[in-house]
Formats: C-alpha cells, sequence, structure tokens
C-alpha cells in the first residue's frame, strides 16, 4: 500500500517540483533517482550548462533534454586569455547552432565563453530562434559588427546583449541603428569591448531613450565624457553603468552637468570603465558613492592619493578591481573604509618592468585582510611576498574562496627569509577551508603540492606556474584534491609518472592543461590509447609529435574527458591521442 | 578588458627584428631599440606569455618607459649584485668600459686581448640568454645582445 503511494504521483506533478528545483548539480541528481523521474526531468530541463563544449556534442544534448530554452558553452582552455592556446585551436560554435536551430525553436538565452563565433552564427541566430531574449558573448572572438546588425534587426524582444571583453571586427558603427523603434525591451547592453568607430552615438541615445527597463549600460572608449550626461539622464534608472572615456578639459558646467547625472541615478550601485581618467572629473561620481558596491577602475591609470579620495566615499563597496596605483597606501584607507568588502583585484600598470614603478607590496594586501573580514575572492599582482604575509592573510581571512596571487618575478623567494613560499600557501589552503581557487606563484618546491592535496579538498580549479620539483608535486594534487576540476600547469619540472599513476583522476576532472613541463610523447600516447573516455590532445606548432623520440616532451597537453569521443575540427597543430582517430588516418 | 591584437603572435618569431647592424648606425638607434624591444624588454616573460594578463590591460598600461634597460650584474665572489641599464651605453665597448670602472678589474670578452701571463687581472664576462644559456659577450651584434640578454656575470678566469 505504501509502496503504491510512493509511485502514485502523475508526471504533473512531479515536473512541477522539478521546476523548483534551478541547479545543474540537483536537476542531475534528480534525474539518477529512477528511470521514470530521469524521463520526466530530461522532458522539463530548460537550462543547460556545458563547460566544455567537446565534452559532448550538440546532437547527445538534444536528444536528451528536448526542451531546452537556455544554453551555456565555454570553448578554449582559460590560458587561452594569455595567449598560450594558438589561433585556429578551436572552440567553433556554428555547428551547436546548426543544431540547435533545428531542436530549439523556442532557445531563447545563449551565453558563450571563449568560443569563436562567426557572422554567420549570429545571422543564423537572428533567423532561427523567434523568441530569443539573451545573448552574451563573454571572451569570444571571430565575429564583425555585420552580425551584431543581424541580432539587433531581427530579434525582436532581445533583452540582453552582452559583448564583455569580445574580439569584435569593427566594419560600421551603424550596427546599433538596426534595433527597430519597436524594440523596447533591453534590459543589458555591454559594448565597453568594442573599437572606435563601431557604435553610432545618436543610435544609442535613441536606444537607451525607448527601453524605460535599461539597467545595465557598459558603453565604450570612444564615448567621451560629455555624452555621459546625456546617457545618464535618459536612463537613471540604470543600476550598473560603463563610462567610455572619462576625461576632458576641466570645465565648470560639464562637471556640473555630470555632476547631476550621476546624482539622478538613484539605483546606481556598479560603475566601471573609466578609460583616460582626469581626476578632477572624479567628484562628479561623490553623490552616488556611498550607494557604491562595485568599482570597476582596472583601466584608470590614476594615482594613490584620488583613489585615496574616491574609496573613502564608498563605505559600501563590497567590490573593487583596481590598478596597483592604488599602492599599499591606497589598500590601507580601503580596508578603514570599506567593511563590506568581499572582492579586490589588483593589476600591475607595468606588469614588464625590471623595478617596481609603484609602491605596492605584500603590506597592501595584508592591510586588505586585517580591514575587511569578509574578503572572499582576491586576485593580485606584486613583486614580493613572504610566508609571513600570507599566514597573516590565511588567519584574517578563513573565508576566502578565491586566492590569486602573481608574483610578477617567476620563481621569487620569500623576499624576507629567502625560502620558497610552500608555508605561506600552506597557510591559505589550512585555514581556508572553504577555498575553491587557487593560482600560485613565487619559488614553490613539491612540499606546496603536499600541503595542497592535505588540506585543499574543496578545491576546484589550481593554476600553477614556475613550481615544483618532481612529479611528486603533481602526484600530491591529483591525488589529494577531491574536487578538482580544472587543473592548468606551465613550466613545471612535472612529467609522465604523476600523470600515468593518476590517469583514473582525470576521468573525474573536467580538463587539464600542461604545457612546457617534461611529459612525454610516449605516455600522451599510452593515455590515449588506455582512457578511452578522456581526449588527449597534444599541441604543437613546430613540428609533429611523432617526427621526434617518443621520450621528448610535448609542448602542449590539453586533457579532457569528453563522451563525444575525439573532435574532427583539430587544426593541422593539434594531434589527437585517440587510437580510433590514428587509424583514420 | 579586451581581448590582445594579433601582432602579440609575432613576437615569438626570430625575424622579429626589422633592422641590420650595419643600417642601423644610420638610424636613431634608441627609436630602433624601443621598436625592437618595446616588447622584448622584459625578456623572455613576455616572449612565454607571462604574467598572466589580458594582454590588453598590460598593452594599454605599459606606457613604453623604454628608455631604460637594467640587468642585474654579479662578479663572482661578491653575493650583491649590482644594476647596470644597458640602454644607456651604446656599443660593447662602452658597456666595457662601464663594468670595468664598476668592479675595478680587466674585462675579457669576445674581442678582447689578454696578457696570458696575468690572468688573475682578468675576469670573463658572460651573459645569461632567453633559453637560460651563458654564453660569452660580444659574439651577436649589439642590438641582438640587448634583445637576448637577461643579466651579467663576471667571472674569474
Amino acid at each position: 500500500m505504501q509502496k503504491e503511494m510512493a509511485y502514485s504521483f502523475p508526471d504533473e506533478v512531479l515536473k512541477h517540483v522539478f521546476s523548483f528545483i534551478q541547479s545543474d548539480k540537483d536537476r542531475n541528481a534528480v534525474s539518477l533517482v529512477c528511470k521514470s523521474w530521469y524521463e520526466i526531468e530530461r522532458w522539463c530541463r530548460r537550462k543547460v550548462f556545458i563547460g566544455n563544449c567537446y565534452a559532448v556534442s550538440p546532437r547527445m544534448v538534444i536528444r536528451r533534454f528536448p526542451e531546452v530554452r537556455s544554453i551555456e558553452l565555454k570553448g578554449k582552455p582559460h590560458f587561452a586569455d594569455f595567449n598560450l592556446v594558438p589561433d585556429g585551436w578551436g572552440g567553433y560554435v556554428l555547428q551547436w547552432i546548426a543544431e540547435m536551430a533545428g531542436a530549439y525553436p523556442w532557445l531563447g538565452e545563449i551565453r558563450l565563453k571563449r568560443m569563436v563565433v562567426t557572422d554567420e552564427s549570429l545571422e543564423l541566430i537572428a533567423k532561427s530562434f523567434k523568441n530569443f531574449k539573451v545573448l552574451v558573448l563573454f571572451s569570444c572572438e571571430g565575429f564583425s559588427t555585420d552580425g551584431l546588425a543581424a541580432i539587433a534587426a531581427s530579434c525582436k524582444n532581445l533583452r540582453e546583449l552582452d559583448l564583455r571583453e569580445s574580439e569584435v571586427d569593427d566594419l560600421s558603427g551603424h550596427w546599433l541603428a538596426q534595433f527597430p523603434e519597436t524594440c523596447t525591451s533591453l534590459v543589458s547592453l555591454n559594448i565597453s569591448c568594442l573599437g572606435s568607430d563601431e557604435v553610432s552615438f545618436s543610435a544609442l541615445e535613441r536606444l537607451v531613450d525607448r527601453c524605460p527597463n535599461l539597467r545595465s549600460l557598459q558603453l565604450n572608449r570612444a564615448v567621451t565624457l560629455d555624452k555621459i550626461a546625456n546617457i545618464l539622464r535618459r536612463a537613471p534608472q540604470l543600476v550598473d553603468f560603463g563610462t567610455g572615456n572619462y576625461a576632458a578639459e576641466l570645465q565648470p558646467d560639464v562637471f556640473s552637468n555630470l555632476a547631476g547625472a550621476f546624482s539622478s541615478c538613484k539605483e546606481l550601485k556598479s560603475l566601471s570603465g573609466f578609460w583616460d581618467v582626469v581626476p578632477a572629473y572624479l567628484p562628479a561620481l561623490y553623490s552616488i558613492c556611498p550607494r557604491l558596491t562595485s568599482l570597476n577602475l582596472s583601466y584608470a591609470t590614476i594615482q594613490s592619493p584620488d583613489l585615496i579620495k574616491l574609496v573613502s566615499h564608498c563605505p559600501r563597496l563590497q567590490r573593487l578591481l583596481v590598478l596597483d596605483y592604488v599602492e599599499d597606501s591606497g589598500l590601507e584607507e580601503l580596508a578603514s573604509s570599506c567593511k563590506d568588502l568581499q572582492e579586490l583585484r589588483v593589476f600591475p600598470s607595468d606588469p614588464f618592468g625590471v623595478e617596481p614603478n609603484v609602491s605596492l607590496t605584500e603590506q597592501g594586501l595584508v592591510a586588505v585582510s586585517l580591514g575587511c573580514p569578509k574578503l572572499q575572492s582576491v586576485l593580485y599582482f606584486c613583486r614580493r611576498m613572504s610566508n609571513a604575509a600570507l599566514v597573516t592573510i590565511a588567519q584574517n581571512c578563513p573565508n576566502l574562496t578565491r586566492f590569486r596571487l602573481c608574483i610578477i618575478e617567476p620563481k621569487t623567494p620569500d623576499y624576507l627569509t629567502l625560502d620558497p613560499l610552500d608555508a605561506g600557501f600552506g597557510a591559505i589552503v589550512e585555514h581556508c577551508k572553504d577555498l575553491r581557487r587557487l593560482s600560485l606563484s613565487g619559488l614553490l618546491t613539491d612540499h606546496v603540492f603536499e600541503y595542497i592535496g592535505t588540506y585543499g579538498k574543496k578545491l576546484e580549479m589550481l593554476s600553477v606556474a614556475f613550481a615544483g620539483d618532481s612529479d611528486l608535486g603533481l602526484h600530491h594534487v591529483l591525488s589529494g584534491c577531491e574536487s578538482l576540476r580544472k587543473l592548468e600547469i606551465r613550466d613545471c619540472p612535472f612529467g609522465d609518472k604523476a600523470l600515468l599513476a593518476n590517469a583514473a583522476k582525470l576521468e573525474t576532472m573536467r580538463s587539464l592543461w600542461m604545457s612546457s613541463c617534461a611529459v612525454s610523447f610516449g605516455a600522451c600516447k599510452l593515455l590515449g590509447q588506455k582512457m578511452p573516455k578522456l581526449n588527449v590532445e597534444v599541441i604543437d606548432e613546430t613540428e609533429p609529435p611523432d617526427s621526434r623520440p617518443e621520450s621528448y616532451p610535448v609542448d602542449k597537453l590539453y586533457i579532457y574527458k569528453s563522451v563525444a569521443g575525439p573532435r574532427f575540427d583539430m587544426p593541422p597543430f593539434v594531434w589527437s591521442m585517440d587510437e580510433a582517430v590514428k587509424i583514420l588516418h | 578588458m579586451g581581448r590582445p591584437t594579433s601582432s602579440s603572435s609575432s613576437i615569438d618569431s626570430p625575424n622579429h627584428f626589422a633592422f641590420s647592424s650595419t643600417a642601423s648606425s644610420q638610424r636613431d638607434l634608441t627609436t630602433d631599440l624601443r621598436l625592437g624591444l618595446s616588447i622584448s624588454i622584459a625578456p623572455p616573460f613576455v616572449r612565454e606569455q607571462w604574467p598572466p594578463m589580458k594582454a590588453a590591460v598590460a598593452e594599454e598600461e605599459h606606457e613604453c618607459n623604454s628608455s631604460t634597460f637594467y640587468v642585474k650584474v654579479y662578479m663572482e665572489g661578491i653575493p650583491i649584485g649590482r644594476k647596470l641599464d644597458l640602454l644607456a651605453h651604446e656599443s660593447y665597448y662602452d658597456l666595457i668600459r662601464t663594468l670595468e670602472h664598476m668592479f675595478h678589474t680587466n674585462i675579457i670578452w669576445a674581442e678582447a686581448e689578454m696578457d696570458r701571463d696575468h690572468y688573475e687581472k682578468y675576469h670573463v664576462l658572460t651573459y645569461e640568454d632567453k633559453e637560460g644559456d651563458w654564453m660569452m659577450v660580444g659574439d651577436v651584434p649589439w642590438e641582438m645582445f640587448l634583445s637576448a640578454v637577461r643579466r651579467l656575470k663576471i667571472s674569474k678566469c
């Protein structure tokens, strides 16, 4: 009697219950309960996230989830951001769009990261999806303003167009004018990556005028300071705003117009842009500073005193991105003014200089760790560090979830003791029990990896460069980090032993990147042979890996789990170690 | 932050240096050096894509202050090194003169002649190149040396 009741819910009831379950992890768990739940769940899954576009094929996704409305895809490995992945490597979205065009007529949202998107793909999107609402192209490339024009013209209910950090071929600024007069639905528009002639300002003004729900607008560098006031007065409801150029000769009427426009934006919480800042115009922001929670000054080449003044007006700041012009003194001010700070990113103003050009050291970060108890996420470029400072930071901020430290000169030791920084990073992983992401730098031996393997149980992503002494280092990480999903390594003396000994681990991860290490071609072939669930790809731009002895190390290696088998769009400098592919050759 | 422009992929090319050593004497050397070295001024790590930043931020903020190029110079037996601005010198001869003055010794390099009876008074000048190898100073043209050198070492004979 009891047993029957458990299975007597009609499908519609279960469907309704499942509709409250949004997270992918939970949805995946639901689908594993029993066959009927698997079936019901797959028909009502509306959102799919694919962290590696080569892990699965479009056909497989469509077959399992026939009613998807929103898809997110990621292409190139993270190190592509630093030019380590050669052009032409892959990550093409066209085939996905083509297959989804037929299968998902109601697809409304496409979010892509590090993928190659062509105008053809954009035109296909514009043509195929009548209810298209959201297009996010994060760090994408391969398209031009022609493709954008197609999107603007056809997507009658477009809500979000976000091109952040993408590379766009500028052919004409008139694409914005392609948004029909009837389009009033925009909520978010990010064109900050566009070059100088890619935006018709009058078309932009008219667009902003007729979109009353516009909450987020990021202009590009070409938009001059004097135009900001016009835009803001047309959109006082903005929550998130990115300026263009923030430079002009100081003129009292321009200043007061700007200050007035900013103060009319009662909802404004987040600012970015600020190319070429003229400090005299920063006080125009003071009226909204008390409400600001996020400030991105990573393009603002202003010096510490001006930064200090600005930051001291923003007590509610939760997120700050800034150049190292902020210096230790600026970070000390931040620590005393911004008690709600959760995320700090400090970028180097002169990354290639041999001498430090600013007074930014580990002291700044220590000060913030002491003053900002809610600090969770750190990205910090500096030129010196000590174990003592890292231990202090770890003890002050046990709630860190992301810690990325880049000491600019590789293999820099503790500047006080000249020891490796093993103990310092060890303290970070030991004290920060929820650490999900870690990037290492400085002089590091195998010991740091021992700490990471021992304590980094929640670590999902690890980035390593110029570190370690032997395979033991890699072995500690692969055998100890239970939650590891992404591992990226460059210029480390890690070879075959650890990789082969932990081959099974690789099937539990999303991907592994190793470049300029000591993994031999023979080991790559062996992995490709023994691990059918992995795609093992060797990248070498100079010559085919089999033109050299098997013991010779490969230049770059990218291993990822896949149910789609080896990919067929590899360029000539990428070799698959999959046996099946090799037989075909 | 934006994405890198395609010019960054050409850094690796060994033919990056557009000038020949004979023609350069007629041109403005500092301009050539700045052009040729504006990226390689941070050898070797720019070539190796370091530090890990999205290039557009790096390129925009690197306000080519490449009128100086300091390298470390160590003398064997002395733990504390010195720093030397190579761009303040016009040629190997200039550099050798500065080093001899700085370290109070006679420097052997590719074009030096040594009095073999008094070898203890001489030191050999070598440099570490982008590949980490130690080479004798003076074999390659001055501009090529500037692009390859990471640091200098003065060793006993």
